[in-house]
């Protein structure tokens, strides 16, 4: 009998054909085969946040993972148990439409994957997730049925009670692939899953509103810190500051479905470029000090929120904090607000918007200084356009909030459309590099600088002389473009890393959340990597030259006309004679009490704050996606049954055994 | 895979071992101390093993052979301590009887030189089964299972715990004949085991090739029949032998 045994085994051995080709998957150790065993994805989440009336964006169901087998979008047709889908961008909008209409078929929706890939703007004719009349509670004119955003679907207002994550340009591709093996799977125990953790703490609390979360600290509200800079600076220790000022702004934050991909490079970044640059152009002039008027840029963010920046603005203007200081909000005569201009490159020409609110002097003042400065600027081929009279009134913009404070404030919002946004993917992650024009920035910069200048000097200073000492450096522009719109370089850019030491190399416009208490010195540690970078960039280039340059301002500088730039770089620090300021921004409804957050009940000489949803952000532990194989349960027990058979099996054998060896040994 | 599979497959590697041990070992408190102190021997040798080997680890090769010689040095360091074990055996076997004498009390007798000898195997089977098998297994008790790519059949750590039952019983079962050997001088039962062992050891090289796995396991198994059923027979006919004198 053991021949033939044998002879079975050899047979076995002969019958095979060995090959060693094909890769090894090295492993060293437990823990390797652990790591291969789960895949991390990179996904950029969609995160809860809380207004007074109710919650929107995504969060995990309850304190678990979310544990669901993937299919795709097309396959999700028959779902037979929970999923997670994968699906397209192009299709996302009608997934999620779906999801909200069919009960049945999201009760079988996990999750959602949404793919990135190259060229996908292409395909698209446009995305936006805003609302077709982005903070329309805000407008100060009542034809709110005007539509500034066509293509807007406003899925990023609604609230979805499981998680969604943007994939990663690698990522998509491991996942289509896991996706195809689960729909070629013939071994029926197993099953590739996503494991979603996206628990939000306001889930766990069972808070449905920011009054709640933020009592009980599970959330914190939104907003961060602006900048404002004086050209040239303004001498605080002198008496006579009542010059009128000339208030230049722009904003700084966008927003998006994924909370970590706004990137916002048409809408807003494309008019802050604008103004850095301006900026930078008119510091090189000479005797801005003589001109009749003072020139001010102020920087927002927030503003996709709420118009939180500049409505704290006026609010401390009103207050006279020490965040304002040597500014008063009578003084201001006139405000500029550069909005989106990367789009305005058209027939060979660049065309831009003058939105106005009303007729005043002051208004058409600054109308003709336009005017005066695109003649000035022949070879920009500029083209100044007053909008339609259709349109009810400015577009969504912080001047808004100016003008509910004061109907009769002069002033204009610089843009590159007229009735509809020229931006097809406003507030989405597709807002990207290749949705602006670096030549239509620069001309924008050159075209509001040479206003400026106008504007601020005497009718008969503004000769074309001094007008074409103004010129905007194109090369900056496409310095602050690679800086604040790509990954690489970045924020690890010569010009940023020159004045800060970013956290990431990744810029990301999304306003945050405001960490500790508001105040007007805030610690460094606690504003975000842009807000640091326009400080010290407009600190530097409104600064007057200091001949005796001290290096190293670890203690604040000597006097209170002066400020430490440069501060986080290898130098230490500089202390220049420049007034820029941080501005806190968050809304006018909260109130930061002894450790608490508190909303202020609505003041009706607030307007905006009473119709202000006081967006809050759930807090969370830590947000990932893992890949990877599960068995059916069903198995598992079988391997567990297995198990123990074999132990009883063993055991039955060996007591015969021994029976019949003791009954053997017996016998004789 | 969760607790339940993790614990299956636990049990499938060491359940016979279990079985064993609570069926004959844990009568007699001699062979719990012998089985401990084997696998205590024998997982020292694997760690030293492992220590020697160590500096040429992980083998960036896709030939056999590397993995080839690495099998062989460590059957041969195994079975010369084999030799060892049986030789400090034979000491506390003579201390054991002269004890025995001196309390006048009987010898040890052939059925419990045989269980010593058992007790001994289990200890270098669960020795084996705890090094290749029980430490690989703590990512089966999370959510994820494996496969391997060359081995897609079956989950990865079935095949590593079904492979460590197959050592466990050519372990056990080995160290009976090779005692038994031993003790008679017959050199057919003393180089088989050796080379059982090593042919065992190489013919998990076969795993080694895409779904080598379907032959190499098969092959083992037939190994350890054969291991299992060779004991039985040199047992049967050394009891009757025994019982005829």
């Amino acid at each position: 009998m053991a021949s033939t045994f044998l002879s079975l085994c050899l047979l076995l051995c002969f019958g095979v054909r060995l090959s060693f080709s094909g890769q090894s998957n090295s492993m060293e150790s437990v823990p390797d085969l652990q790591k291969s065993m789960y895949k991390v994805v990179d996904g950029y989440p969609c995160v809860r946040l809380l207004s007074l009336s109710g919650p929107i964006g995504c969060s995990n169901p309850g304190r678990d993972k979310v544990v669901a087998p993937i299919v795709t979008f097309k396959n999700a047709n028959q779902l037979s148990k929970s999923s997670a889908i994968l699906v397209s961008l192009d299709e996302f909008e009608s997934l999620l439409t779906r999801i909200s209409g069919d009960s049945s078929f999201a009760s079988k929706v996990a999750g959602v994957l949404v793919e990135s890939g190259a060229g996908v703007q292409n395909k698209l004719k446009g995305f936006s997730p805003e609302l077709k009349f982005p903070q329309v509670e805000f407008a100060p004119y009542h034809n709110t049925g005007h539509q500034w955003n066509p293509t807007g679907s406003g899925i990023m207002w609604k609230s979805y009670n499981f998680p969604v994550f943007l994939l990663s340009d690698g990522s998509t591709e491991t996942l289509h692939e896991v996706a195809t093996k689960n729909e070629n799977n013939r071994k029926g125990y197993t099953a590739n899953v996503a494991e979603f953790d996206l628990v939000m703490q306001v889930t766990k609390s069972g808070n449905h509103g920011s009054e709640s979360c933020l009592k009980e600290a599970t959330c914190l509200p939104l907003g961060g810190y602006s900048v404002w800079s004086s050209l040239p600076p303004i001498n605080i220790s002198s008496f006579d500051h009542s010059k009128p000022i000339i208030l230049t702004m722009a904003s700084m934050d966008s927003a998006s479905f994924f909370r970590d991909k706004s990137l916002g490079a048409e809408s807003p970044i494309s008019g802050l470029i604008a103004l850095l640059a301006a900026v930078d152009a008119l510091s090189h002039v000479n005797g801005l000090g003589d001109l009749t008027k003072q020139l001010v840029f102020a920087v927002f963010t927030g503003e996709a929120w709420g118009y939180l920046g500049s409505r704290r603005f006026l609010l401390e203007l009103d207050t006279h904090s020490d965040a304002v200081h040597g500014l008063n909000n009578s003084q201001i005569e006139t405000v500029i607000e550069i909005g989106s201009v990367g789009k305005g490159f058209s027939e060979g020409g660049h065309r831009f918007f003058a939105h106005t609110s009303g007729v005043s002097s002051a208004t058409n003042e600054t109308l003709a200084a336009l005017r005066h400065a695109q003649e000035s600027l022949p070879s920009e081929n500029i083209k100044i356009a007053s909008p339609s009279d259709s349109n009810p009134g400015i577009p969504p913009s912080s001047f808004m909030t100016f003008l509910k404070k004061n109907p009769a404030i002069s002033g204009i919002v610089v843009e590159d459309f007229d009735a509809v946004f020229a931006n097809k993917f406003y507030h989405s992650h597709l807002d990207d590099i290749s949705n602006v024009n670096s030549s239509a920035i620069v001309a924008a910069a050159s075209l509001v600088a040479r206003t400026l200048y106008i504007l601020a000097s005497e009718k008969e200073d503004a000769r074309d002389s001094a007008l074409t000492a103004i010129n905007v450096n194109a090369s900056l522009v496409e310095e602050l473009i690679g800086c604040l719109l790509t990954c690489d370089p970045g924020l690890s850019c010569e010009l940023v890393k020159s004045y800060i030491s970013p956290s990431s190399a990744c810029p990301s416009h999304y306003v945050g959340v405001v960490v500790d208490e508001p105040s007007s010195t805030p610690y460094p540690g606690y504003i975000n990597d842009v807000p640091r970078f326009i400080w010290n960039f407009l600190s530097d280039k409104t600064s007057i030259s200091n001949e005796n340059g001290s290096t190293g301002c670890q203690e604040d500088c000597k006097s209170r006309d002066e400020v430490c730039i440069k501060a986080e770089t290898d130098g230490k620090g500089v202390c220049v004679a420049s007034t820029t300021r941080y501005v806190p921004a968050y809304s006018t409804r909260l109130k930061y009490e002894s450790g608490v957050w508190n909303v202020l009940p609505p003041n009706s000489s607030d307007e905006m704050g009473v119709v202000d949803p006081v967006w809050t952000e759930s807090n969370w532990n830590t947000i990932g996606i893992q890949v990877y194989t599960i068995q059916d349960a069903g198995y598992d027990r079988l391997v567990l049954f297995g198990g123990i058979t074999i132990t009883i099996l063993a055991y039955v054998a060996i007591v015969i055994t021994r029976a019949f060896i003791t009954k053997a040994m017996k016998r004789d | 895979m969760t607790l339940a599979a993790g614990i299956g497959y636990a049990l499938l590697a060491l359940g016979p071992s279990l079985s064993l041990f609570v069926s004959v070992i844990s009568k007699k408190p001699f062979l719990i101390l012998t089985v401990l102190s084997s696998t205590l021997v024998w997982l020292i040798s694997m760690i030293v093993l492992s220590g020697v080997w160590r500096g040429f680890l992980p083998l960036k090769t896709t030939t056999w052979w590397p993995f080839g010689i690495l099998i062989l040095t460590s059957v041969a360091f195994q079975e010369g301590l084999r030799v060892l074990f049986w030789k400090v055996y034979k000491r506390l076997e003579d201390i054991l009887d002269a004890f025995a004498d001196r309390v006048s009390k009987p010898h040890l007798s052939l059925t419990d030189k045989m269980q010593i000898a058992l007790a001994g195997g289990l200890g270098h089977g669960v020795a084996h089964a705890v090094f290749f098998c029980l430490s690989l297994l703590t990512p089966a008790f999370g959510p994820a299972t494996y496969f391997s790519d060359r081995c897609s059949q079956m989950p990865f750590f079935f095949v590593a715990a079904i492979i460590a039952l197959a050592f466990v019983t050519i372990h056990t079962f080995s160290m009976v004949i090779a005692f038994n050997g031993y003790a008679e001088g017959n050199k057919l039962d003393q180089y088989s085991v050796p080379i059982v062992h090593l042919v065992a050891g190489m013919v998990t090289l076969v795993n080694l090739a895409p779904g080598g796995c379907t032959v190499g396991i098969p092959l083992l198994y037939c190994i350890a029949m054969l291991t299992l059923f060779h004991c039985g027979r040199m047992v049967w006919r050394r009891l009757t032998e025994n019982q005829s004198r």
